[in-house]
């Protein structure tokens, strides 16, 4: 049933002392490579919805209303100062079963394990992003928003169009940074079922005696996302670089 | 020059009555009344600190007096209480700030189509046109892609009048323009604002050019400690004005030989 140059590459790998034998079970290869998708996917919806959230909240922190900013600054404070372990087991085992029961059964709640993941650790990563495009956007001269108040741009127009695109570049380094940090942070999904690599790789090596070779699959596929997450920063960096503003000119 | 219209055959495109300002306990404005007319050059001289450029930003509302009546273009300033309609008036007063305050991250060319386009909502062909055509007008052609980083600051204040340009604006506020530029640009900028009045764009200038300001304006307002001390044709105020303060202030500035004997004037 198994491919033959599989079993090949187990036998191959098992000489050299390197326990590979369950992608010859097709039920555990499956678990470990939905593991891969299921990572890629968590980081894929996570980094959006960190920025978008990350976007508002900054907005929020620096506007002049107190019930905007006051809410913000607390969320943020909270957000940062808790274990994100802990928000998510609060989030799903506790606000997660009171929406169930008010809809009357889980089988009526639209949220699964993934939603919380990627809300929790997003707002979580969304906290830092707003921090970093606070520093931005109080950056930016008072005069340069003068000029644009003069023209004519209200509150919301000065946000879009001046404070945040050059608050996205004083910010960007931190920004990437942030996520970085939030790619890793998908591991937290295994705590509540979600399955990512590393809960993929616990269900497999928990029946057989391959700790070492999964731990090093994840460790350098993380390498790797990150490596593309961190050089997409670098190559937005040069792309918004613009002469006579920031370091590089 | 354009010729002076006789007075109050229409009524004036911004009117101050009696306007009143502090900023905390420091009183700023102390009663100025002020009259522009459509199609007129009107320049404010006088020491620093004596309210010039506040009374600029009372004028397109980015300072609201506490107390005085201020009409722009039909709308009575002072009682507008939105910021929503002080905005709708901003777009129609063109400001050219001393320190240009061009928007760092945008071209050239974005920064004059910047507000046509997302603030007006005009499109943006056609809006690009007009910026070039105005880039052309402040002799600033070939230079729609380059960033405000990389031009003198004679070209980014001439970019910074296009871009107040660019709104079609009814009345264009200058605000110590030159006052930020070395000696050898100060002349590129001022030919640039010399072509326009003659154009017929109606202004008030705050400068620190004396001979500029003889040579362009229909009025011209001396404004001392919060309030208008002198204000005439050129003429009068320059050659043939009776105050002490405003000749001291004049001659002060090293502008010609005194018209009597005035000599405590101040150094620059």
């Amino acid at each position: 049933m198994a491919d033959p140059l599989l079993l090949d590459l187990v036998k191959t790998a098992k000489s050299y002392g390197i326990n590979v034998g369950f992608l010859t079970s097709p039920h555990e290869r499956d678990i470990w490579l939905e593991g891969f998708r299921t990572t890629l996917t968590l980081v894929a919806t996570m980094i959006p919805v960190s920025l978008a959230a990350g976007m508002a909240l900054a907005a929020a922190l620096t506007a002049r209303q107190r019930w905007l900013a006051l809410p913000a600054r607390v969320f943020v404070e909270l957000t940062r100062n808790t274990p994100t372990l802990v928000q998510l087991s609060c989030a799903f085992l506790g606000l997660n079963m009171l929406i169930s029961q008010s809809l009357g059964g889980a089988g009526q709640n639209p949220f699964g394990a993934f939603f919380w993941v990627v809300l929790v650790v997003g707002l979580h990563g969304a906290a830092y992003h707003a921090e970093a495009l606070r520093a931005g956007i109080e950056a930016v001269p008072d005069t340069t928003l003068e000029a644009a108040r003069a023209l004519g741009f209200n509150r919301l127009e000065i946000l879009r169009w001046v404070e945040l695109p050059l608050a996205l570049r004083i910010a960007l380094p931190t920004i990437v940074n942030n996520l970085v940090t939030l790619v890793k942070l998908t591991t937290v999904g295994s705590a509540v079922a979600v399955g990512e690599i590393t809960y993929a790789s616990i269900m497999i090596w928990t029946q057989r005696d391959n700790v070492v070779e999964l731990m090093v699959v994840i460790l350098v596929f993380f390498s790797a996302i990150n490596l593309v997450v961190s050089q997409i920063g670098l190559w937005l960096e040069r792309r918004l670089a613009v002469p006579g503003l920031g370091v590089r000119s | 020059m354009t010729t002076p219209v006789p007075p109050d055959s229409r009524p004036p495109l911004v009117r101050l009555r009696d306007v009143h300002l502090s900023f905390g306990a420091t009183e700023v404005l102390k009663g100025v009344d002020l009259d522009v007319r459509s199609g007129e050059a009107l320049s404010i001289i006088g020491p620093s600190g004596s309210g010039k450029s506040t009374i600029l930003r009372c004028i397109n509302g980015l300072i609201a007096p506490q107390r005085g009546e201020i009409h722009v273009a039909g709308t009575a300033l002072h009682q507008l209480t939105r910021e929503a309609d002080r905005l709708a008036l901003r777009k129609r007063i063109g400001f050219v700030f001393q320190q240009f305050n061009l928007f760092p991250h945008l071209s050239v060319l974005e920064n004059i189509a910047i507000a046509p386009v997302r603030i007006l909502g005009h499109p943006r062909d056609e809006v690009e046109r007009h910026a070039r055509d105005l880039l052309d007008r402040v002799r600033l052609s070939g230079k729609e892609r380059a960033y405000p980083g990389e031009l003198s600051g004679g070209q980014q204040q001439r970019v910074a009048i296009a871009r107040a340009l660019a709104m079609r604006p009814e009345l264009v506020l200058f605000d110590e323009v030159t006052s930020a530029l070395d000696p050898e640009t100060v002349g590129e900028v001022l030919a640039v604002i010399r072509d326009l009045i003659r154009d017929g764009l109606t202004s008030v200038l705050v400068t620190h050019e004396m001979r500029f300001a003889e040579e362009i304006s229909d009025v011209v307002v001396f404004t001392e400690g919060g309030r208008i001390v002198a204000q005439g044709p050129p003429d009068a105020i320059f050659h043939t004005n009776d105050n002490p303060r405003v000749t001291a202030f004049i001659t002060g500035l090293g502008n010609r030989e005194p018209a009597n004997t005035g000599t405590e004037g101040r150094a620059r």
